[in-house]
């Protein structure tokens, strides 16, 4: 199970998150929404490790990876699919994937295959570099690099950034699927689609979690709208 | 001048007097060579504090002054001040044509290019017939001025030294001028600088052309105290020791050079003496081991150098209200008729690989109104920005302001044209205070050049209606009693509201906002609206890229609604807000939502 | 004819020191963004190590595993000492920190080998003649053994997950985090190839420049200039930039003047920095 709680961070002179708290239990799929700028993915960059927070926890499996830097985060399990994808463009897909599984890479690694059933659509690529790809591949081929890790959680920024609908589309099928198996913290924009694969729901706005529950009792709280759209609706 | 440039200029004088009187002839001749190869330094100091670039062969515009010295004295009988002007113009027109291409590009480009010209000029002086091959050139008379000869090390120290304190001066009244704030500001943010209207690649030459210029006129002393010059004026070895005396000194201040040489000289003379007496038959240049250790150490452990660690020592603070001016509020200006266009936009698209962040927007902004864009998360809004200001170079697509075509070039083309911008992510200079931030914003509406700012004079009355002028915008967003406050210090709100007195200090017609609500409380984010309300109303054109959508329909004339890269919506936010396809975009596509 | 074949092998053979040199270069820069200007230094310590090792009467295998390992252990120890305790790292600082280092391994050469060169006997005796042209065997051993080291390495970057982690720093360092790629260790492993490189070139070419306190200088200036030439960025690029260097340079050497042979890197490297400043290879934007 993992958990934040009391957590603050920021950049510089500038705190973002004010005390944050969430959970996410066992093969729970929770999404984190908000606005621009509500401090998502600073939350994230802050739980794996590429921000040092200044107060609070961060725990997996009761393993506290409070401060650790993020090499150490993703060796304890945390496996982090950061925002703008950031796929390793000079380098294959398949070394993509297999850089993925870096952390238990002294086990032979035959998760590639499974990734290649998850999307389809990167088994044609597989030897071509990843930066020559689409931005929708290079997504599918972000989440495939976190999860070749075969972490206890994964922790997607955004994946749905800047992609196509039917794209969108394939990347929260392969989420529902993986539902089953694995912990997801999701931060997204896409609020339809997040509600949809969700099994729970936190809400932040200005750098605090203002509310929580399930998605059919969220979606239509205007509490979430405010927070989320700004008062566009 | 200020008063730790009296105190230094003082405790220095008394030096050059008393030193050739009490120290040892052996003494005072490391004092010579400490002054002489003080004088590149400084000019490196300038070059490396100023520009933020590194010349490994300074030697180079050392010897290249050294020679033609030589060569002008010896051969062609030239007096001394006459053959020095020539020396140093050529040394400087060295750095002209090596920096002309280089400046463009940074990082390691002038290193490594410095480091080349050391090694040619060396060959070439030990090859060529006319610099006199491997032996040289000699005969370099002692320097005579009114029947008197320079040619003891005391004499020579004495002559010498008001060289340096001038050029030390000199060195100063840039660091303080114009150029040198600007140049501050572009080591704290290049694109910060640029965007106020810094053209950092012509700045950046001017500095190292006035750097090689100081190397060279420490060849001409050189040249005539040593009687010889050889190609050994070049070395590699020489660059390093010009370059340690920088460092050790520390690159905070010009006085730092002067402060090193004297301690590189005598810690090598010391090692000289010393290490033979410890280690047996060892060869004079183990003092290498000394250098090299000190370089690393200080880097490791002292970054600011020794004058650095001696002003922590004595913890001074800057004076408050050391700057004088009178806080009026920001002058009316007049900007270009109502309603003509300032900003036109076409077509503009930017594919990052396989990724299209843009995709072929046009819109235009007209004199006094607002226009707000906005969207969903990754839908182009920055990178539309950088494309506007210069930033970054479209893949394709135009854009002008106010008739000129400003796509594809530096930021600074575009504050020319009259248009400014602001940053999502915070670019203070932090090494200079809130109003020294707002003065870079005066920039362009300054003229000060680098000789005038050397010379201190003739900039004294413009560098006055700077700071009223700075003075001026930092009233205006409200922070006129944090003007002596070091700008880093602020909170964040501060420093964004900072930034955008800083953009209104250039007068723009065209002023970009890269979500200036962000981090500001209830009561700023109420100020800086009704500021830009004025604003409107005198006639600035305003783009704002903001995530509080309820702040932005209240204030925008138009809205921009960008999707994916794609403009899906423009126009009055009465009409936005009830757009489907805007809705859909923030909510995430749904068909029923869409269709329904 | 005859006169251009010798001129060319010799350029081979020395631009395959020079490549050796400039692949450490580019594998340090890649990573860390450091410009390490103590590579020639390592090749020079290599040279005079094996040179006392062999003086102790160690076979040639082991006197060159026995300079490898101590041009690696100072190279680790320029990373850990000089480089990691560094916060804020530009290329300017380390420029400025590499170039005290190099000082201090000089001096410490000096006071251990003092001034004079040394040099380490030819691997094997005698030279090839070949239809009138006589190549030293010394030569086809560099040639040889700058083909196996770099080829090794390009292998390494290319074949193996090591490598590819490396790069993978290189490209994304943020994503190379998330993935458990420990930017200390991949920083490590760098200065490690950079090290080894360096002594494999210190070594071969002992017995044909000789070798002395102040040999790395001009070798690792010139190295610098080659990886320039491939861009800094590339393996690939280093290999092709120093082989191109050494055979212009004995070219220039042979046919101008002997006395010009060290200005002609420095007049490429700054044609070249003005024509083309991302190097001779396409991708110059391959670190944004």
């Amino acid at each position: 199970m993992f958990e934040v709680s009391g957590l603050r961070a920021g950049y510089d002179r500038l705190e973002v998150l004010h005390g944050v708290g969430l959970r996410v239990g066992r093969g729970e799929l929770v999404a984190l929404l908000g606005s621009n700028g509500a401090g998502k993915t600073t939350l994230l960059r802050t739980v794996s490790g590429l921000i040092r927070p200044g107060a609070g926890t961060v725990t997996l499996d009761g393993a506290d990876l409070t401060g650790l830097p993020a090499e150490k985060v993703a060796a304890a399990g945390l496996a982090h699919v950061p925002e703008n994808r950031l796929v390793f463009p000079s380098l294959s897909v398949a070394d993509n994937l297999r850089l993925g599984a870096w952390t238990r890479r002294r086990h032979a690694s035959d998760d590639v295959g499974r990734m290649l059933e998850l999307f389809p659509r990167l088994a044609q690529r597989l030897d071509q570099p990843a930066g020559t790809m689409s931005g929708g591949e290079q997504q599918m081929l972000a989440i495939a690099r976190g999860l070749m890790a075969r972490p206890k959680v994964l922790v997607l920024d955004e994946p749905s950034l800047g992609l196509a609908p039917k794209v969108i589309a394939d990347i929260f099928a392969a989420l529902a699927a993986l539902r089953e198996e694995l912990t997801i913290l999701l931060v997204e924009q896409n609020a339809h689609a997040a509600f949809k694969v969700a099994n729970r729901v936190y809400v932040m706005d200005r750098g605090e979690i203002v509310t929580e529950g399930e998605p059919s009792a969220l979606k239509d709280d205007p509490r979430t709208r405010a927070a989320y759209f700004g008062g566009i609706a | 001048m200020r008063r730790s440039d009296l105190i230094g200029l003082g405790v220095f004088l008394l030096l050059i007097v008393l030193f050739p009187l009490l120290g040892s002839t052996a003494l005072v001749n490391t004092g010579v060579y400490a002054l002489i190869y003080a004088i590149p330094a400084i000019g490196l100091t300038l070059l490396m504090g100023l520009a933020g670039q590194v010349s490994l062969g300074h030697a180079a515009f050392f010897a290249i002054g050294a020679y033609t010295q030589a060569i002008l004295v010896t051969r062609y009988g030239l007096p001394m001040p006459v053959a020095a002007v020539a020396a140093i113009a050529l040394a400087a027109l060295a750095a002209l044509l090596i920096g002309l291409p280089l400046l463009r590009l940074r990082g390691h480009f002038l290193a490594l290019a410095t480091l080349g010209l050391g090694i040619i000029v060396t060959i070439v002086a030990n090859e060529w017939e006319f610099t006199g091959s491997t032996s040289g050139i000699f005969g370099i008379p002692k320097p005579a001025f009114g029947g008197r000869t320079y040619d003891s090390p005391a004499e020579y120290f004495w002559l010498l030294a008001p060289v340096v304190v001038i050029a030390l001066v000199l060195a100063q009244g840039v660091v303080r001028s114009r150029v040198g704030r600007a140049l501050g500001a572009v080591n704290d943010s290049e694109v910060a600088a640029e965007a106020l209207g810094v053209d950092t690649y012509r700045l950046r030459l001017q500095v190292f052309v006035v750097s090689a210029g100081f190397a060279g006129l420490g060849g001409v002393f050189y040249a005539h105290w040593l009687g010889v010059v050889s190609p050994g004026a070049a070395n590699f070895p020489l660059s390093v020791e010009f370059l340690l005396i920088s460092v050790l000194g520390g690159l905070g201040t010009v006085w730092g050079a002067l402060v090193g040489a004297f301690a590189v000289e005598f810690l090598d003379e010391a090692m000289r003496q010393f290490i033979p007496l410890v280690i047996p038959g060892a060869a004079g240049e183990v003092q290498l081991i000394g250098f090299g250790l000190v370089l690393v150490l200080v880097v490791a452990l002292l970054p600011g150098g020794i004058h650095q660690a001696f002003t922590k020592l004595l913890r001074r603070t800057p004076a408050p209200g050391g700057e004088g001016g009178t806080a009026g509020a920001l002058a009316p200006r007049r900007h270009p008729a109502r309603g003509s266009a300032l900003l036109e936009v076409r077509g503009l698209t930017k594919r990052f690989g396989g990724v299209v962040a843009v995709d072929d927007v046009s819109l235009d902004v007209r004199a006094g109104e607002i226009v707000a864009l906005i969207g969903p998360n990754g839908a182009g809004k920055t990178t539309c920005f950088n494309m506007i200001s210069g930033v970054l170079e479209p893949t394709a697509g135009t854009v002008e302001v106010a008739g000129t075509r400003t796509d594809g070039r530096r930021p600074n083309v575009f504050a020319r044209a009259g248009a400014t911008r602001t940053f999502q992510n915070l670019q203070v200079f932090r090494s200079a205070s809130v109003l020294g931030n707002v003065k870079v914003g005066r920039h362009l509406r300054s003229g000060a050049g680098l000789v005038g700012g050397a010379l201190g004079l003739p900039a004294r009355k413009e560098e006055r209606a700077v700071t009223e002028a700075a003075l001026g915008a930092l009233s205006a967003v409200g922070l006129a009693e944090h003007a002596d406050r070091p700008a880093a210090d602020l909170p964040f709100g501060s420093q964004r509201l900072m930034e955008v007195a800083r953009a209104l200090a250039l007068e723009p017609d065209l002023l970009l906002l890269d979500e200036p609500m962000a981090g500001l409380s209830g009561a700023e984010r109420q100020g800086l609206a009704d500021l830009l309300r004025g604003l409107r109303a005198e006639g600035m054109a305003i783009v704002l890229v903001e995530h509080d959508v309820a702040a932005v329909l209240a204030l925008a004339d138009r809205v921009a609604v960008l999707d994916d890269g794609r403009l899906i919506a423009f126009g009055p936010p009465q009409e936005v807000r009830e757009n489907p396809a805007v809705i859909a975009a923030y909510l995430g596509e749904e068909e029923s939502d869409v269709r329904g | 004819m005859t006169d251009l074949i010798q001129f060319v092998v010799a350029g081979l053979a020395q631009g395959g020191a020079y490549a050796l040199i400039a692949i450490g270069f580019v594998s340090i820069f890649t990573v860390s963004g450091v410009i390490n200007l103590a590579q020639g230094e390592f090749a020079a310590l290599a040279g005079l190590t094996g040179v006392s090792a062999i003086g102790a009467g160690l076979p040639l295998p082991i006197a060159l595993a026995v300079a490898i390992v101590v041009v690696v252990a100072v190279s680790v120890a320029t990373e850990r000492l000089a480089i990691r305790p560094v916060k804020k790292m530009t290329t300017l600082t380390s420029i400025i920190l590499t170039l005290g280092v190099s000082t201090v391994i000089k001096a410490a050469m000096l006071l251990i080998w003092g001034p004079q060169g040394h040099t380490m006997p030819a691997f094997t005796a005698g030279d090839l003649n070949l239809g009138g042209v006589s190549i030293r065997g010394q030569e086809l051993w560099i040639l040889a053994t700058c083909a196996l080291v770099g080829g090794a390495v390009w292998w390494f970057y290319e074949r193996t997950l090591l490598g590819k982690a490396l790069r993978a720093c290189a490209e994304q360092p943020v994503a190379a985090r998330l993935v458990g790629i420990s930017p200390k260790n991949a920083t490590m492993l760098a200065f490690v190839v950079a090290g080894v490189t360096g002594a494999v070139a210190g070594v071969v070419t002992s017995p044909v420049y000789s070798s002395a306190w102040d040999y790395g200088l001009t070798l690792g200036l010139k190295g610098f200039v080659a990886a320039t030439l491939g861009g800094l960025l590339s393996i690939r690029g280093a290999i092709a930039g120093g082989l191109l260097l050494g055979v212009l340079e004995n070219l220039v050497a042979g046919y101008v003047a002997t006395g010009l042979r060290d200005a002609v890197a420095f007049v490429v490297l700054i044609v070249l920095l003005l024509a083309r400043p991302g190097g001779l290879a396409k991708h110059a934007e391959a670190r944004v």
